[in-house]
């Protein structure tokens, strides 16, 4: 008796395994995923995401990580804080973009350089959040792949010279693709940046002042009003 | 100051494109203003190598200001008080800006530049400031100003670094870390 039920959980775990790693096949069509995609997530008003971004370099024996949350409020608007292992708020809209850093408990706002760099990534997160990939269209050539567990959205830069920085960029989500789980970053020499994703709370009515870029409201209220408190 | 008309030149426009890189034009930046390393005098003369333990790696924020603009910059730091030092700069998301060893007898390898940091500017400003603060032999005109253990600021006439040390890991680091060949195989 004992013996078949170490069979069967033998059994349940290849079968997991294999799931996992199941090898991903391309899929042919990848534009009318892309519009499905889009569809399935217009329904998404707002987001919140905790996320642990893992920098792995091939030098370090373990990765270098950091924490903090990603909201997206609106059609537009995001917040990107990092709360360790050092306290940072990137927050945009359409029309600007604004960075807090915190000296000594006390939050700086930063005179930025060239806040247009900096908007474009923030915008670009907010569409990749939302499944609008063909709006990325210009940028990156967009391929699919899936396998039982898992879909995964590979974008290549179209320019040479972000190549020689960025390979690749893949977008890991479910197979119904119902949310991102991970944003995973290749760069040429295999050092890559993996941002996972988790705690995610979808529609949510976040505070007032959660994006305002003169003074944002703490992390803490933004994360008591949302059900996510420690 | 003059600043040439390499801000409106095609390469530059090319490197706008770049969309993770929002540090580009600290390349036109560093390139128009000031590049001499001259130091500001030395305020304060606390051996700043004295605040880390031997062996470790050390995460520090950096906001870097550059004629009234700030950028921010994460930096890790591996030390070996007898193999040298470390730095890898990333930017926010995670990209490698530069990578940089510094010997115990002070040579200098640049081992990755990332657009906007040339080499030359690594090798003459980050290796500058990376010594300034974690060799046990320090520039003896470092302009480097403790305002606590964990805090410092680096002001030459080109700019200005603000550092916060978030995270100290004492212990060995990978003896390849520390070797320009081995280690230099990025």
């Amino acid at each position: 008796m004992k013996k078949l039920a170490a069979m069967v959980w033998l059994m349940f775990a290849v079968a997991a395994l294999a799931a996992d790693n199941d090898a991903l096949q391309p899929v042919t069509n990848a534009k009318s995923i892309l519009q499905d995609l889009q569809q399935k997530m217009s329904a998404l008003k707002s987001v919140y995401l905790n996320f642990t971004q893992e920098r792995q370099l091939k030098l370090f024996a373990e990765p270098l990580k950091s924490e903090g949350v990603m909201l997206i409020g609106g059609p537009d608007q995001i917040r990107w804080e990092t709360t360790a292992p050092f306290q940072s708020i990137l927050l945009a809209n359409h029309k600007s973009v604004a960075q807090f850093e915190q000296n000594d408990g006390q939050w700086e706002k930063l005179k930025l350089g060239f806040p247009q760099m900096l908007k474009r990534v923030m915008d670009q997160m907010v569409l990749m959040t939302q499944g609008r990939l063909d709006a990325l269209t210009a940028d990156f050539t967009i391929t699919v792949a899936t396998n039982r567990s898992l879909a995964v959205l590979t974008l290549v830069p179209k320019d040479e010279n972000v190549r020689a920085m960025l390979a690749a960029l893949e977008i890991r989500m479910p197979p119904d693709f119902s949310a991102t789980r991970e944003v995973v970053m290749h760069e040429p020499d295999g050092d890559l940046t993996r941002i996972i994703f988790t705690h995610e709370r979808r529609n949510v009515v976040f505070p007032a002042d959660t994006f305002d870029q003169a003074k944002p409201l703490e992390i803490a209220a933004v994360r008591t009003a949302v059900g996510d408190a420690p | 100051m003059t600043r040439p008309n390499r801000w409106r030149s095609p390469l530059f426009a090319r490197l706008l494109e770049m969309r993770r890189n929002f540090f580009i034009l600290l390349l036109a930046l560093l390139a128009a203003g000031c590049v001499t390393s001259q130091p500001l005098p030395k305020i304060n003369a606390i051996r700043t190598a004295q605040l880390f333990p031997p062996e470790a790696l050390v995460t520090q924020r950096g906001v870097l200001t550059v004629h009234g603009r700030q950028f921010t910059l994460n930096g890790y730091v591996a030390r070996s008080v007898t193999r040298g030092l470390r730095l890898i700069i990333t930017e926010n998301l995670g990209g490698v800006l530069a990578d940089v060893l510094v010997k115990p007898d002070g040579k200098v390898f640049v081992l990755k530049s990332n657009p906007p940091f040339r080499p030359a500017w690594v090798e003459h400003y980050f290796a500058a400031d990376l010594k300034c603060i974690f060799a046990v032999a320090p520039e003896t005109n470092g302009p480097v100003q403790v305002l606590s253990p964990a805090h410092f600021v680096i002001e030459r006439r080109s700019y200005k670094l603000e550092l916060r040390t978030v995270e100290v890991k004492p212990g060995l680091q990978p003896a390849e870390m520390f070797d320009e060949i081995k280690g230099g195989q990025r």
